[in-house]
């Protein structure tokens, strides 16, 4: 039985190349709408609240996913907050050694009760530390497009 | 609770890098394997529960229905699952409750990968699991879930890359037992901290492999196991439970949905202090940080602790509570729901005393496997016993 044998490159047995061709055009949603008009436009954050469970989501929600209530009490949260957890990335989607590696971080805003994920710059790693204080760095105001690209990245709140 | 259950067969195909096989064949092979193990054939059984992750990997829609010739399912009642990661162990619960409720009396239970399809790397099979708005226009990498996680668990807890690491090197040796592994090796903590940095603190060889490779159970109603086998490993309990669907919004240092998933099994099987009524243990360990992680979850030590009873060898084959004898996924591989379903088929083994080589000297009489997926946020959880 050939499974007692080890292949180690896939091309290694007879392939068959076929690819899948999809394209897709995705709807922001509702409440994206809300929050990305807002980050365009005003340069601020906005969440969801629910008081019975006491989240405050963002990027906000229509729904509370923990009772199912209908939100639609709208709060502006900080465009800094707390460093969560963070990475630093090495290697791509295809298995292979980045160019340069990027900061990832995970950052809870000043009022969400929810952390949102996004780039991290301006600081070296060895500095770096879960809890310390970061700040979103937004594209200018004529540049953005109402997008979660319209941050260009978080950075460190003292520089 | 309805019908008792029992595992009466098992089967498993090598994990590899590359099968020549295709899905269905290695579905095949693994489910052959489970009916001659216990001397059944194909028109003892009932019903067919397949497990296989995302459709994906082995580029074909609705791989459930393409895989099912393969696994046993022609003109019988027929269901897929999929519960990403989840799936293997999720598998085993869905066959139960066919049989548990009467339904059905046997019930073929296969779990099939081949991730060696998907070009070049698995890995961007994952895409579309983050939301499209707020996280793939910064073309996110499933590393980053990962290496936070790990990172907020280290730091929360003070814990030191060494002693993690000791997780990696535990389970790829006791997949050196293993007939069916993949990258069984020898390895030391120094060459895992050498491996390359994918993200930190994530490395090389703190990760499973991608593979192929499939397994395969029979189960049967308590009436059927008496006269298929003197040695039926009855399943005592099942449980799962879904954590948010946005993983930016979970706790990264503790997993509350594997302790949800446990409890449920833990009361379904009558176990109420589980560090000292579960003797051996098979907690999902893509990463070797996951094995812990998994261990905290699964109550069989406080959180946080993981790493120090690794540490002191209480986890080792020989040791007080064996964790991954199999080898787990670092060791054996990780062809995905074929993995988890590996997990309940060790413990099939080593219940039942058949473990070869992999053997764990203390007499074992209760066990259970996890799993773990979706969006990062299911546990799944069976208790077996004897």
């Amino acid at each position: 039985m050939s499974l007692r044998e080890r292949v180690n490159q896939p091309k290694d047995t007879r392939p068959w190349y076929g690819e899948l061709p999809v394209e897709s055009l995705y709807t922001v949603g509702i409440a994206g709408e809300k929050f990305l008009r807002t980050l365009k436009e005003k340069g601020q954050f906005l969440g969801t609240k629910c008081d019975r469970c006491r989240q405050v989501y963002v990027p906000p929600k229509i729904y509370c996913e923990r009772c199912l209530a209908k939100l639609d009490d709208w709060v502006k949260v900080g465009s800094c907050g707390t460093l969560e957890s963070w990475t630093m990335v090495h290697v791509g989607l295809d298995g292979q050694k980045l160019k340069k590696p990027e900061l990832v971080a995970l950052v809870k805003l000043d009022g969400a009760s929810t952390c949102i994920v996004h780039k991290l710059a301006g600081i070296p790693v060895e500095e770096l530390h879960i809890g310390m204080r970061v700040c979103a760095v937004l594209k200018p105001k004529t540049k953005r497009e109402g997008a979660i690209t319209d941050i260009l990245h978080f950075k460190p709140a003292d520089r | 609770m309805g019908q008792r259950v029992a595992i009466v067969g098992a089967g498993m195909t090598k994990f590899v890098r590359r099968a020549q096989e295709t899905g269905k064949e290695l579905a095949f092979h693994a489910t052959r394997m489970a009916l001659d193990s216990c001397e059944m054939n194909l028109d003892q059984i009932d019903a067919v529960c397949l497990g296989t992750a995302p459709d994906t990997f082995d580029g074909v829609h609705m791989k459930g229905e393409y895989l099912s010739d393969g696994a046993g399912a022609w003109g019988k009642p027929y269901m897929r699952c999929y519960v990403g990661g989840g799936t293997g162990v999720f598998s085993v619960i869905q066959g139960w409750y066919h049989i548990a409720s009467g339904l059905c009396d046997t019930c073929l239970v296969v779990c099939e990968e081949k991730m060696s399809s998907y070009q070049p790397h698995a890995q961007a099979a994952f895409l579309t699991i983050f939301d499209h708005t707020t996280e793939r226009p910064l073309k996110p990498n499933l590393l980053w879930i990962f290496a936070m996680e790990m990172n907020r668990y280290m730091t929360t807890y003070g814990l030191r890359k060494e002693d993690i690491v000791q997780v990696a090197v535990k389970n790829k040796r006791n997949a050196l037992d293993h007939p069916c592994a993949q990258i069984a090796k020898a390895v030391t903590a120094e060459d895992i901290l050498n491996s390359e940095v994918l993200a930190w603190p994530v490395q090389r060889l703190d990760v499973s492999p991608v593979s192929d490779g499939a397994v395969a159970l029979v189960l049967a109603s308590e009436s059927i196991a008496r006269k298929v086998t003197d040695k039926p490993v009855w399943i005592e309990g099942v449980g799962w439970s879904l954590d948010t669907a946005y993983w930016t919004n979970r706790d990264l240092c503790y997993p509350r949905y594997v302790e949800e998933a446990a409890r449920m099994a833990y009361t379904m099987a009558g176990v109420t202090d589980p560090r000292h009524q579960i003797h051996i243990a098979e907690p999902y360990d893509p990463f070797d940080y996951k094995e812990l992680h998994h261990m905290e979850g699964l109550m069989l030590c406080g959180k946080g602790e993981a790493p120090q009873m690794t540490v002191d060898g209480i986890t080792q084959r020989d040791g007080e509570l064996p964790v991954c004898p199999s080898g787990g996924l670092l060791g054996v591989g990780n062809p995905i729901a074929a993995a988890g379903l590996m997990k309940v088929a060790e413990l099939f083994w080593q219940l039942r005393g058949e473990a070869g080589k992999r053997q764990v000297s203390r007499k074992v009489k209760r066990g259970v496997a996890q799993a773990w997926g979706d969006l990062m946020q299911v546990g799944t959880v069976v208790v077996v016993g004897i």
